[in-house]
């Protein structure tokens, strides 16, 4: 498969979160914010390199007996260190996602490609299948944490949009609006992928 | 069993490596962390105590046996008290709330301050905005805070956020129990 296919792949025909809907408990629980969203989407993105890399690169010295374990102690010492990365250099973020970056180890999109594309294929192809599903899972985050964000606090990357007047809807903030959000936004995805399979 | 052993070494070699990745990143990160956490800390108590220029941290059994108390600092200018800091961790609706509040040494609550809450968003973490916590700047120490929905007013009652009645009742319960113990054991000290 060619690199270029493989990386729109991850972005857009298989994107993780609205066409494969993995790892939906941070797709549905740190979106509240575009900034949360945002660096959710990075950590995992980062831990999904990371993994990807690793694990193609030893793949023959991992057994298939007992490749599961191994691949959540890469996986995990990849969560472990973005963890305490981003408490060192970036405490705010770290605060807002408090315990979901420590979930990020089961996050079943990073086991997914170890197990599905990292084990099989080469370096370079899983550097890409990294950063296409990673940047895919970014801007699917982005996106969903944009429209709640707007829709339940009134601002925009912390910028408020509208007057004192405006009545922000706080469900889209809370766990139900996620739901809401992610269902109205992956059937809009839908439609417009439909269109567009053929081309490619 | 040739097979498990062999299995069993190369899960070792994986952790092993693992293990000490994650301590050399822990050797860095660790004196940031630590010294960011130290500093956030001397920084917020320092907003709720202005005048004073030094903290001891009071490592007293009576006052850290006591329900709800975390810490307590004594903030001193020219080598007198001039108040004190109580960190408190009572339940909220979604987990510990960590209320700081800062009392001079007269006996008033110069400031509430929440440094950690896992309330519900748009609700029940309004607590951290000052037009809530400003309720009790200014309260005596004497009488125990009330919270109320509304319709009371006087000394002792607090106004409960629309909709998030427990997370204010925490807020209050934290500045209580400092309270109590300043009216108990660090007024006579």
């Amino acid at each position: 498969m060619k690199l270029n296919r493989i990386f729109i792949k991850g972005l857009l025909f298989d994107n993780p979160v609205f066409i494969q809907l993995l790892g939906m408990c941070p797709v549905l629980a740190v979106t509240n914010t575009a900034e949360n969203s945002l660096f959710m989407g990075m950590a995992t993105t980062a831990v999904l390199l990371g993994s990807n890399i690793v694990i193609s690169l030893l793949k023959k010295f991992i057994p298939t007996k007992i490749r599961i374990p191994i691949f959540i102690v890469v996986i995990a010492t990849f969560v472990t260190i973005v963890g305490m990365v981003l408490n060192a250099y970036f405490p705010a973020i770290h605060a807002n996602l408090g315990i979901f970056i420590p979930l990020i180890v089961v996050n079943c999109l990073i086991l997914a490609r170890a197990e599905s594309f990292a084990s099989k294929s080469s370096t370079v192809g899983s550097v890409v299948d990294g950063l296409g599903m990673g940047i895919g899972f970014t801007i699917a985050l982005f996106v969903l944490g944009s429209v709640r964000e707007v829709l339940g606090y009134g601002t925009f990357y912390n910028i408020a949009l509208f007057g004192d007047g405006f009545q922000p809807a706080t469900i889209m903030a809370m766990p139900p609006g996620a739901f809401l959000a992610l269902g109205l936004l992956m059937g809009l995805f839908n439609k417009i992928i439909s269109k567009n399979v053929n081309e490619l | 069993m040739k097979d498990m052993l062999k299995m069993g070494l190369i899960l070792l070699a994986f952790t092993a490596v693992s293990g000490m990745i994650l301590g050399l990143t822990n050797d860095v990160t660790q004196g940031i962390i630590q010294e960011r956490l130290e500093e956030e800390n001397i920084q917020a108590i320092a907003g709720l105590l202005p005048e004073a220029e030094d903290f001891n941290n009071l490592e007293d059994e009576a006052i850290l046996q006591r329900d709800l108390i975390v810490e307590v600092y004594e903030g001193q200018k020219e080598d007198e008290t001039v108040g004190y800091t109580v960190r408190a961790n009572p339940i909220g609706y979604g987990g510990r709330v960590v209320v700081i509040t800062g009392i001079s040494v007269d006996g008033e609550i110069l400031g509430v301050e929440i440094a950690a809450q896992s309330e519900t968003p748009g609700l029940g973490d309004k607590i951290t905005d000052n037009e809530y916590l400003d309720q009790y700047v200014g309260k005596s120490t004497e009488e125990e805070l009330v919270t109320t929905k509304g319709g009371e007013t006087g000394e002792k009652y607090i106004n409960a956020i629309t909709g998030a009645t427990v997370s204010s009742e925490a807020v209050t319960d934290g500045v209580n129990a400092a309270r109590a113990l300043y009216e108990e054991v660090l007024k006579s000290r």
